[in-house]
């Protein structure tokens, strides 16, 4: 009897702290569904009641402050981000694993050297080679040095290692060429993997703030991070507007975890951020 | 044979084909940058125009205390916030695995949603939350836990407090998704076998959970300290710009003011930048000493 009640008060601790875990974890997502309805007073106040200033904060979120401007900047850069680095990761991933020489490992090594370089010491170089260019305030100025990304390589490369060489042997066999192999053969097989690859580029550039924070001077040229945090830094701060947007930046990102899930997980696990 | 030679040479050019072009991105926007960093770390700029300083920028550095109070702040962050969260996250995911299986597919994704705020989103909303007259104050002094609201942002050891719950609260469940799948890997056999040994709960916790969750657990501290080395979205806007007097300045945020804000300097921000490289460069060189160590074994 003794052992019986124990076990269940254990028990009853786990769920305790799961639930407590669970209402931490969703309450902000809650709460700013909420502040997106309440005039800024009440959103700083924390009233947790739906107001009815919903449609005023989307007036001032659209107008006063060209949200879907900010929206369309955001997925313009980073799709042509996820498009290009796709492809060009992919392919890089496809020639070092695929077609092995010691000339190759090296250049892999040296690439997977600069991983632990932290991006305050590039930005900042790069930053004057962009000036010296003209191209700051540019969308190409956060689109293309996103596009290579080791991480990626590296990924990719562990994906393909468990594409079945002998596959392509018969390929070629059957007279294909290697890139007719690669984009017709091995390609197809492999959309988990390039599912995962594409997640994982999109966050890390719907997400960035650093690099756009230094490149983007212009209002009309603000992704949703710069135009939320410069929001944040004005003298009177629309909060119910701000909760708005903040809701549109998570929403594509939540579609994409809700609906691809393991591959979300499986980009995200072997990140390193 | 002659043939043979031939082809290989083939797919050797097209294995160099497959890699040109992340090359050519890695060489302009990685390679360059970095052997530029080079020349710009012994210049100094005054205005538009900049003069050799050979390490003078070195010298500067090692007096500037503001400097390594925020490598130090970026030090606390490691050396609290991830054990913090490593726990957490290791007990959620012990608890989703052993305790409770119903529902663990909902818990897992309930404690993972924080991951899709991107970092600047959830900075924005926990400087919300905790405004000294904002919801979590009025929420505590209401239920009679606190009698004066404390000024979360204003006060140096809150905002440090502030800062370690928001980092806390947005990667604990990613943390917990590695441990659950590295619990999941766990033979269930080897359980089986200590509970016929009459080993107790919580030794087959410590003599067999803990030993076999250990390459997992030490990932994601190395993978935690990488990014806490380089936070910089939550000092800039939860605490408003490393605020109050600099309490939460991190090292990646001090350059980036000394570059862009206060000095327009990208001499000296150079010169700082590589000992973040270096602090990185250390914890690597540990990192892989140890997680290949192990491997070995």
């Amino acid at each position: 009897m003794n052992v019986v009640r124990k076990f269940s008060a254990a028990r009853l601790l786990m769920w305790l702290i799961l639930i407590i875990g669970a209402v931490l974890s969703l309450f902000p997502f809650f709460w700013m569904t909420i502040g997106m309805t309440l005039n800024p007073n009440d959103v700083i106040r924390g009233v947790i009641k739906p107001g009815s200033e919903l449609s005023l904060n989307w007036t001032k979120a659209t107008t006063n402050y060209n949200l879907g401007l900010f929206f369309m900047n955001s997925m313009k850069i980073a799709l042509l981000t996820v498009f290009f680095g796709v492809i060009v990761n992919s392919l890089a991933a496809y020639g070092f694993e695929k077609y092995k020489s010691k000339a190759r490992e090296r250049v892999f090594g040296i690439l997977l050297l600069t991983m632990i370089i932290p991006s305050i010491a590039v930005v900042i170089p790069m930053f004057k080679m962009f000036s010296f260019f003209s191209l700051l305030n540019t969308p190409s100025a956060i689109i293309l040095p996103s596009i290579m990304s080791v991480f990626i390589i590296f990924f990719m490369r562990q994906n393909f290692s468990m594409f079945p060489s002998e596959i392509m042997e018969a390929a070629r066999v059957d007279g294909a060429g290697e890139m007719v192999t690669f984009v017709r053969i091995v390609s197809p097989s492999m959309k988990a993997s390039f599912a995962s690859a594409a997640i994982y580029m999109f966050l890390g550039q719907w997400n960035s703030y650093l690099w756009p924070l230094m490149t983007i001077m212009s209002d009309t040229g603000k992704t949703l991070p710069i135009a939320m945090a410069s929001m944040m830094s004005a003298y009177t701060i629309e909060y119910g507007a701000l909760m708005i947007i903040v809701c549109i930046s998570v929403i594509p990102v939540l579609i994409l975890f809700l609906t691809m899930q393991k591959q979300f997980v499986a980009g995200l696990l072997g990140s390193v951020k | 044979m002659n043939k043979r030679g031939s082809y290989y040479r083939y797919l050797n050019r097209f294995g160099w084909l497959c890699i040109t072009p992340a090359i050519v991105f890695f060489l302009i926007f990685m390679a360059y940058p970095i052997l530029s960093s080079l020349y710009y770390m012994t210049r100094k700029w005054k205005g538009a125009s900049n003069t050799f300083v050979g390490l003078g920028n070195f010298v500067r550095m090692s007096g500037d205390s503001f400097f390594w109070q925020a490598v130090g702040h970026n030090f606390i962050y490691m050396a609290i916030q991830i054990p913090l969260m490593i726990l957490l996250a290791l007990l959620l995911a012990v608890i989703l695995n052993q305790g409770i299986k119903r529902l663990r597919g909902a818990f897992r994704t309930v404690f993972f949603l924080p991951c899709v705020t991107s970092l600047v989103a959830y900075s924005v909303l926990f400087r919300i939350l905790f405004q000294t007259n904002g919801l979590l104050n009025n929420l505590l002094i209401n239920s009679h836990i606190l009698s004066e609201p404390i000024a979360y942002l204003a006060n140096p050891f809150w905002a440090n407090v502030t800062i370690i719950l928001a980092l806390t609260w947005r990667w604990t469940g990613y943390n917990m998704v590695f441990f659950l799948v590295g619990l999941q890997n766990i033979d269930t056999e080897i359980y089986e076998a200590a509970e016929v040994d009459g080993a107790s709960k919580a030794r087959q916790f410590f003599r067999i959970t803990m030993p076999l969750l250990l390459p997992v657990i030490l990932f994601s501290a190395v993978t935690s300290t990488s990014g806490t080395m380089q936070l910089f979205d939550e000092p800039n806007i939860l605490t408003t710009m490393g605020g109050p007097a600099n309490a939460t300045m991190t090292a990646s945020l001090y350059i980036y003011r000394q570059a862009f804000v206060t000095n327009s300097d990208f001499g000296y921000a150079t010169a700082l930048s590589y000992v973040v490289v270096l602090i990185s460069g250390i914890f690597a060189y540990i990192q892989i000493r140890f997680l290949g160590n192990r491997g070995e074994k």
